[in-house]
């Protein structure tokens, strides 16, 4: 540039001569709660601190739920509406949020904050002290500094010597009242900018609240959570706690809304989480992103809704139980081990050592392995490690360094511009540069140690009883007698082949076997986790055609190379599925009574709710249909949440009922409940050139039709259609038939003449008839109805119905 | 005849020297990624993965100071994306940035602008998008950043052609700039008009989520002084939702992104000659770029921190 420069100045000049302030100690969590520690008592060290990070890990995802969510997502977390101190009664009827028993109201008796303008309106949690003091500056200490790490394994190819990344980088910060839910001090928050805009301290309302009350402008459903320039008094991050931590069922607490820490299981599921309806609450439902985020009933979530396989897909937080005996399967893995040495010049994308530690080296191969089925369809299938590890991506740690460049942007319609679609989040890259990565890697056989150590949950000791027989004879004053004999002898013939772990003949099989040399441990994992056909059992398929984990999307990695070459299942609908496979795994039953409603979605049984004191928080929508697919004007009523163990039960048997007798479900199917608007292009005149593009979903519209639309490809190829003909040829051949392709270009360009004629309405309707071919073509998902199939057992009497129904409520 | 030969001479040599300057740089850039195929979309192309781009194709203090707004025109739209990921946001400008636009070079270009500006339609607003260019061009000067404030406005030197947009011409925001090219040896200072006022933070980059760029964002620019609804409202949340992105290239360089609605649009530059010189020599030697904003954490590589 000097000498460029130099030659342009002499070029003209020749042309011219002719012309933080820290007050008191960080703790780790273990010592900021003392009941918290009490319930450490039954674990070793290693499972101790395994469960420590499950709890309160985030691994750096407060910046991602702070910037990268609204800013590159475009989606909106109301956090203030969800955590205040003055809705914390809210967040178990609302949210089905596990509220921390160690958190406080400012203001109220013993509580050490004495006003909301302390806490930023949020409640008081230990280790706030410290926290609050760094809100707007630097120098903030992590709790998680302090962690006390479990024994380090010596064993390992990593050698003798301990070299894990530094605890601090799994960033606990401190609780917001919200179990899972983590808050960290912003050091770019300005009191004084907070205070203009919001009036005071402790509220959020001019950040949160929306531009305007009149329902006609565009302001009404815009707010401040988008305006990167402001920055609240808190990052909130999330830990994997937050959709697993929730009440035990043999142990619930008397009032949900005020447990005890001895009423808390970290590994038994939140059934009744609205984690996705969390994750939507900062925005308006006209919002594309509202859509595809929140239909979900509770205790499931569309894990694959951020990283967008465009297949609406809601599934449930499972039970993580008895993991000693879970089946395993002979697959082909590529992935990282550890290894002590590189050879020199190796490739560090195969091998690499870590800078400044030593024989701490990593090493990407390809082995047979026996591995576990994880995820509704089996996808996480590298090991139980990477799995866990993957939970933490899937909820925004390390987003920036090694994720949000992998997924797609919602709006990038320009096939030629990166961040279209997916592409590989790669293990090593992250590995090498984000160290919250390191800091869980290193710790993950802790946490499953962690996870080994749950167990079933048994009706009879939930209720009390001395033995199971007592439970038995129970059930048969119920169910009648003999109830229970006959209830497994119909369950060996009729339910044992997919959800059994042993093998059969069952007849004379003792389902309810306990490990001689541990009895708190089940021989049969009640499911034999292969991987079935959704068209063979029926059931609603969005979530068997996932496709995150397939070839050259997101989560590729963690997939093993046997999971990739997967067959589509022949019989699918859905002519191009996004990659999909259709296939579900046979879950377990154990402890079936507790986890009722059924099916991977929570669908077969009654719909659960909340029952929240203030109707802003009511989140419950009927997804009850006739059998045209409209909304029912008196539909069932939902069934309020109750953690108790009679109400486990009383909804495990409804749900069965259901299951059993499918001719009484009532189609349930999520439905639009206004008009959605989608801009795609603003609607603006500027001179005579007019811009804009609207397109506009109307009210009763299937949520799934939008929500699995490949949107991005309908637009590109009306394009190509017009333009380039040839790369539209070449993008189908060998994907779809002649006549199939033959018929993909007639309703485009039907579609692209008919856009162009309503173009001056500026809002085009893109359902009804005309326009069956966009979801024959660009739907990831066909199936409608979501509490459908699985149908076995229909055909059974109503007396080997109960039967079994008594017999499951023992397993 | 004798001075007219020498005239010649003399336009010639600084045509030449211009021209080396414009003249593309040789930098390192990843080719596509072939590893990979969709197996629904065969023809669809992978790009080599940012992280990968900066690890293995670093770009060194020298290449960056080779880069000029005029010649980082000549690389197609992959190679500024591999360009403007392999930098980092570097300290938020601050005050008058002479600006420079430019589209995406190829094939893509028109369906690019046509799918934002015309939407579905957009075949029919071919030449209307290439005046767009030519106007956005013509008007647009360059920015203003208060990095005080938090607040950047665009200048505008002749806003006449924009008169049936604007609601009151008298009450726009004016400031003195240095005037460019020969005619500020006559005068140093010009006036341009104030417009377009958006809020300036560290924040996401659309395009690489590693690390943060400095964001101008048009959405919320009412809420500045000198905002005016016409036009400034053509650029905020209930019009084109423009929201730029810059990354530093060396001291008073810095190389943008537009986007509409969260859709690509063009590539800009902003050049603060001052800044320019008073940075190259520090730049040159290594000295630590500042950052104001999250860096990432990948590993520096040859050219950054």
């Amino acid at each position: 540039m000097q000498w460029c420069r130099f030659r342009l100045m002499a070029a003209l000049a020749a042309i011219f001569m002719f012309g933080a302030a820290v007050s008191g100690e960080a703790r780790a969590q273990s010592m900021l709660s003392g009941d918290y520690v009490a319930t450490n008592a039954p674990y070793t060290e290693s499972e101790r601190a395994g469960r420590e990070v499950w709890f309160f890990a985030t691994a750096f995802n407060d910046r991602f739920f702070t910037y990268a969510y609204p800013q590159r997502l475009g989606a909106a977390i109301d956090w203030y509406k969800v955590l205040a101190a003055e809705h914390q009664d809210q967040l178990f009827q609302g949210w089905g949020a596990i509220p921390d028993p160690d958190c406080c109201i400012p203001g109220e008796a013993d509580c050490p904050a004495k006003s909301l303008e302390q806490t930023y309106g949020f409640p008081y949690c230990p280790g706030d002290a410290d926290l609050l003091n760094h809100v707007g500056k630097e120098g903030y200490k992590d709790p998680a500094c302090l962690f006390q790490d479990g024994p380090y394994n010596m064993s390992t190819p990593h050698g003798a010597k301990d070299q894990r990344q530094s605890a601090c980088d799994l960033r606990f910060g401190t609780s917001t009242g919200a179990l899972g839910l983590r808050k960290f001090p912003n050091p770019r928050f300005d009191a004084q900018k907070w205070k203009a805009l919001n009036g005071s301290l402790a509220s959020w309302d001019g950040y949160r609240k929306f531009l305007s009350n009149d329902p006609a402008k565009a302001d009404s459903r815009m707010n401040r959570l988008f305006d990167g320039s402001i920055e609240p008094p808190f990052r909130i991050g999330m830990a994997c706690g937050a959709c697993h931590i929730s009440y035990k069922p043999e142990n619930p607490p008397a009032d949900p809304n005020h447990p005890e820490w001895e009423n808390i299981d970290g590994l038994v599921g939140n059934q009744y989480s609205r984690i996705s309806q969390l994750l939507a609450s900062g925005m308006e439902k006209h919002r594309l992103e509202w859509q595809l985020i929140g239909w979900a009933r509770p205790g499931t979530v569309d894990t694959s809704a951020l990283p967008m396989d465009t297949a609406s897909n809601p599934g449930t937080m499972n039970a993580i139980i008895n993991f000693m005996k879970r089946p395993l399967h002979d697959h082909e893995v590529l992935k990282w081990r550890k290894a002590s040495t590189c050879a020199s010049g190796a490739d560090p994308a195969v091998c690499w050592c870590e800078p400044g530690k030593p024989g701490k080296c990593w090493e990407r191969s390809l082995k047979s392995e026996k591995v576990a089925h994880v995820l509704k369809g089996g996808e996480d299938s590298i090991g139980y490690n990477e799995a866990i590890q993957r939970v933490y991506f899937n909820i925004g740690s390390c987003a920036e360094q090694c994720w949000m460049n992998h997924i797609p942007d919602l709006r990038a319609i320009d096939p030629a511009q990166r961040n279209y679609g997916q592409t590989p989040f790669d293990i090593g890259q992250c590995r090498r540069d984000c160290a919250s990565f390191r800091a869980i890697e290193d710790r993950l056989d802790d946490v499953v140690a962690f996870f080994l150590t749950a167990r079933p949950t048994d009706l009879y000791k939930a209720r009390g009883m001395g033995s199971e027989r007592d439970l038995e004879v129970a059930l048969e004053r119920e169910f009648g007698p003999g109830a229970v004999t006959q209830g497994r002898k119909v369950f060996a013939q009729s339910c044992a082949r997919c959800h059994s772990s042993q093998k059969g003949p069952y007849d004379n099989v003792d389902f309810r076997a306990v490990d001689p040399a541990d009895p708190t441990l089940r021989v049969d994992w009640l499911g034999n986790e292969e991987p079935t056909l959704a068209s063979e059992v029926g059931t609603y398929n969005a979530r068997a055609l996932h496709s995150n984990h397939m070839e050259s999307r997101v989560w590729a990695q963690y997939a093993s190379n046997t999971l990739h070459q997967r067959t589509a299942d022949p019989n699918l609908k859905e002519l191009l599925k996004g990659n999909g496979r259709g296939y579900y795994r046979n879950i377990s039953l154990l402890s079936v009574w507790a986890h009722a409603p059924f099916m991977h979605n929570n669908a077969v049984g009654p719909e659960i709710c909340g029952k929240p004191t203030d109707p802003d928080y009511d989140l419950y929508t009927s997804p009850y249909v006739d059998a045209a697919g409209k909304a029912l004007a008196n539909p069932p009523a939902c069934w309020p949440f109750d953690p108790s163990v009679e109400g486990r039960y009383r909804l495990y048997k409804a749900s069965m009922e259901e299951l059993l007798n499918p001719g009484s479900r009532v189609p349930k199917m999520f439905i639009t409940q206004d008009d959605i608007i989608v801009d795609v292009a603003p609607e603006l005149k500027i001179g005579d050139v007019t811009t804009g593009l609207t397109l506009k979903i109307p009210k009763g519209f299937p949520a799934v039709a939008l929500n699995s639309l490949r949107y991005k490809d309908l637009m590109h190829d009306m394009v190509l259609l017009e333009r380039h003909g040839d790369k539209l040829d070449g993008k189908y051949k060998g994907v779809l038939t002649p006549a199939q392709y033959a018929d993909l270009k007639t309703g485009l360009k039907e579609l692209r003449d008919r856009l162009l004629r309503e173009r001056e309405k500026a809002i085009v309707d893109i359902t009804g008839d005309p326009n069956t071919f966009v979801q024959r073509y660009y739907s990831n998902v066909l199936d409608r109805v979501e509490n459908k199939g699985h149908r076995f057992g229909e055909d059974l009497s109503p007396t080997d119905k109960k039967a079994l129904i008594a017999f499951m409520a023992t397993l | 005849m004798h001075a007219l030969i020498r005239t010649a001479v003399v336009l010639s040599l600084a045509a030449a020297g211009l021209a080396a300057c414009d003249r593309k740089p040789d930098l390192p850039f990843a080719p596509t990624d072939t590893s990979l195929r969709d197996p629904d979309n065969p023809t669809k192309v992978f790009y080599t993965d940012m992280a990968r781009v900066e690890h293995d194709y670093p770009l060194s203090r020298e290449q960056r100071l080779a880069l000029t707004p005029e010649n980082l025109k000549s690389f197609t739209q992959e190679e500024i994306d591999q360009i403007y990921g392999r930098l980092t946001a570097g300290p938020i400008p601050n005050g008058g940035h002479e600006g420079d636009l430019f589209f995406a070079r190829g094939e893509d270009l028109k369906s690019r602008l046509d799918e934002i500006v015309g939407g579905i339609g957009g075949r029919i607003a071919d030449t209307k998008v290439k005046t767009l260019e030519n106007v956005g061009r013509h008007l647009w000067k360059g920015k203003m950043f208060y990095r005080e404030e938090g607040v950047l406005r665009n200048f505008i030197e002749d806003p006449k052609s924009l008169d049936a947009l604007i609601d009151n011409p008298e009450a726009m925001m004016k400031t003195e700039i240095a005037r460019k090219g020969w005619l500020g040896m006559i005068d140093k200072q010009t006036t341009v008009y104030l417009m377009f006022p958006a809020k300036l933070y560290c924040g996401q980059s659309l395009l690489d989520g590693r690390r943060e760029s400095v964001i101008v964002d048009y959405n919320y620019g009412d809420e500045i002084a000198g905002y005016q609804e016409r036009p400034d409202s053509l650029a905020g949340r209930n019009g084109l939702r423009v929201r730029d992105e810059v990354r530093m290239v060396r001291p008073g360089f810095y190389l943008g992104r537009a986007y509409m609605n969260r859709i690509f649009l063009l590539n800009f530059t902003v050049y603060n000659e001052a800044d320019a010189k008073a940075g190259e020599k520090a730049f040159r030697d290594g000295a630590l770029i500042k950052e104001d904003c999250w860096a990432g954490e990948q590993v520096a590589q040859a050219g950054q921190n």
